[in-house]
């Protein structure tokens, strides 16, 4: 009796498993059989299997003027957010600040704004300073977006942080700077690296603030796809999705390889 | 191994978090070099705050902390050259072994070899030869217990400051600990300030004993003296059993249960009656209500095959006045 309630419990668990994992992953399934489809429409059951979508994307100019660009924003980005996040979690949890929980929502606050809504924003402010739509510009609205991620991820970290570890170096003759750089740091790491790389991502799939701060002939990849969507719609745009994917991958195992993600201290 | 160890002495420290309540009270302590001298009270007195006073992590709102002669109160942390084991061991998680044993001579900028062979020998004192490339996590607490302790000593510091180190432990590996701490200090020579509320924990392992009670010393002495001769009320009731008996004012007199003699009535001493009767192995603990209605604590070692007395059996209480002690406060 207990084995057959045991046996229709572990059924239920991985029926369950099963779905979530289907739901998560079956838009990428169909993108990459769309990739592979000969025919030159979106259409489903696929008839065959072919690179022809892969070679008109890696042979476009535009989509590969576009995709280095997305490239080169997003690893601006990964860079400065984990910087300023760091640096902005850091000064939240440990500097005694008045009114460190209110700053915190602050800077939490473009996460809840709709990202179109920053984006018109910015392009107003830009336009009335000056500035026009130059690449720095891009990378700092999409800075601005990804920063909360590293934030999240990094406070998370310091607030199950022992500061008795950091005591401990002082005591044993660690000055200030080197118990940040030999204890510190490494132990913020795994939650900082784990921000950036939602930051990347966060960056490079951007595309309603992108939308206003780019250039003709300087657009990132989302924003090119999309044009190109409005007249084509055939494989190339699948290509260019699992192209997107395959990066994203890409960028998660080498962070982890470089940096390392395994965490000291539990999120 | 041989390390120079150092006086402390605080002057009057004094120590407020909120400005209104008094952490540490005027504190005035004075610490022999090789000295095993324990801080000991309840929680909340101030024991941490007067040991992290002495580390440096907290400031001294007034007062002066001077060890080895060298007035430090104004010395940051780093530069104090003291080993300190903490309640919760506080070891580098992302390290190993061997890395948090090394930690402080790296910050020495000793050279590759000698932190090596000290990081070796340091181990192999505390028995975790092989233990070299493990992480923290994948240690027991006894063990990371060791590592700690291997770490806060391979600098031969000349004063060891321990927070509750053992309070984590299990009470057979923690009596086991006691020991070889002790064993440890003797060894190194080191003077060694160790925080505890466990009276036994004192009692067993000290020179001498300074007593807390909030914020202030109520006694300081060899675990003899404070056990046999309590000053103060507080400290007679705290440390071990005890029969207080009320005085005039706020005086009072005491009397441990081990002194009181259990005899037949009718020969003199206190006549009384046994209401309970605790068999405890070694030695039986009664309590005896007097004719007069104290209810007094006696506690009578089990030789040969004396059977346990029993309950509401009549009997005469006596001691040796000098046993009794006068108490104030
Ligand atoms: N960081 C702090 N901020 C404010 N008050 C504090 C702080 N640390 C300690 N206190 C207060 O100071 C007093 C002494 O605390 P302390 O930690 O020194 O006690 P303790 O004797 O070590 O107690 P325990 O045995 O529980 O560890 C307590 O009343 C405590 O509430
Ligand atoms: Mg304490």
């Amino acid at each position: 009796m207990s084995a057959r309630r045991f046996d229709a419990g572990r059924a239920g668990y991985f029926a369950l498993n099963g779905a979530i994992v289907t739901f998560l992953l079956a838009p990428i399934a169909i993108v990459a059989v769309f990739a592979v489809n000969p025919t030159p429409y979106i259409s489903f059951p696929p008839v065959g299997v072919t690179l022809r979508w892969f070679e008109k994307f890696f042979s476009s100019e535009d989509f590969m003027n576009a995709l280095w660009l997305s490239l080169q924003v997003a690893v601006a980005v990964l860079v400065l957010s984990m910087l300023i996040g760091a640096a902005c979690a850091l000064a939240l949890a440990r500097g005694n600040l008045p009114g460190a929980r209110v700053l915190t929502a602050f800077f939490m606050s473009p996460l809840m704004l709709p990202a179109i809504l920053t984006g018109l924003a910015l392009f107003q402010i830009y336009l009335l300073a000056g500035i026009g739509r130059p690449v720095w510009g891009l990378i700092m609205g999409h800075t601005l977006v990804a920063v909360p991620y590293v934030l999240r991820t990094t406070l998370a970290v310091l607030h199950n942080f022992d500061r008795r570890i950091e005591e401990a170096a002082a005591i044993l003759g660690a000055s200030p700077v080197r118990i940040f750089f030999e204890v510190t740091l490494p132990l913020i790491r795994p939650g900082v690296v784990a921000g950036g790389i939602f930051a990347f991502i966060v960056s490079f799939d951007q595309f309603p603030i992108s939308l206003f701060l780019v250039l003709p002939k300087g657009e990132t990849l989302p924003v090119v796809l999309f044009n190109y969507m409005k007249f084509d719609l055939d494989g190339a745009i699948a290509a260019a999705s699992m192209v997107s994917i395959v990066m994203a991958i890409s960028v998660v195992l080498l962070l982890e390889k470089l940096i390392g993600l395994k965490a000291y201290v539990k999120l | 191994m041989n390390t120079t160890s150092a006086s402390i002495r605080l002057d009057a420290v004094s120590k407020s978090y909120d400005g209104r309540v008094m952490a540490v009270d005027d504190v005035t302590l004075d610490i022999q070099p090789g000295e095993f001298f324990s801080l000991l009270g309840p929680s909340g007195c101030g024991k941490t705050t007067t040991l992290r006073m002495i580390a440096g992590f907290e400031s001294v709102d007034r007062g002066r902390v001077v060890v080895g002669g060298t007035d430090i109160t104004d010395v940051p942390v780093h530069k104090r050259d003291m080993g300190m084991v903490f309640q919760s061991y506080a070891l580098f998680p992302h390290r190993t072994v061997a890395e948090n044993v090394a930690f402080g001579l790296r910050m020495r900028a000793l050279p590759k070899a000698e932190i090596t062979e000290r990081v070796k020998a340091a181990l192999a004192l505390v028995e975790l030869t092989g233990y070299e490339d493990r992480r923290p996590g994948q240690l027991s607490g006894g063990q990371q217990q060791r590592v700690a302790l291997a770490r806060a000593t391979v600098i031969r510091p000349p004063v060891l400051l321990c927070d509750e180190p053992l309070g984590a432990l299990d009470r057979k590996l923690r009596q086991q600990m006691q020991f070889e701490l002790k064993q440890l200090q003797k060894q190194l020579g080191v003077t060694l300030v160790f925080v505890t509320h466990d009276q036994e924990e004192a009692l067993a392992m000290s020179d001498r004993i300074a007593v807390m009670n909030a914020g202030r010393i109520e006694q300081i002495g060899t675990p003899a003296e404070i056990y046999e001769r309590p000053k103060t009320r507080f400290v007679a009731d705290f440390i071990g059993e005890i029969n207080l008996f009320d005085g005039v004012g706020s005086s009072a007199s005491a009397i441990r249960p081990e002194k009181v003699v259990i005899g037949a009535p009718g020969n003199g001493g206190l006549p009384g009656r046994i209401e309970t009767a605790n068999f405890l192995g070694g030695h039986t603990l009664y309590r005896v209500t007097a004719d007069d209605g104290r209810q007094i604590l006696v506690k009578e070692t089990n030789i040969g095959d004396r059977p346990t007395r029993a309950i509401g059996e009549p009997v005469a209480l006596s001691w040796d006045p000098a046993d009794m002690v006068q108490l104030e406060g």
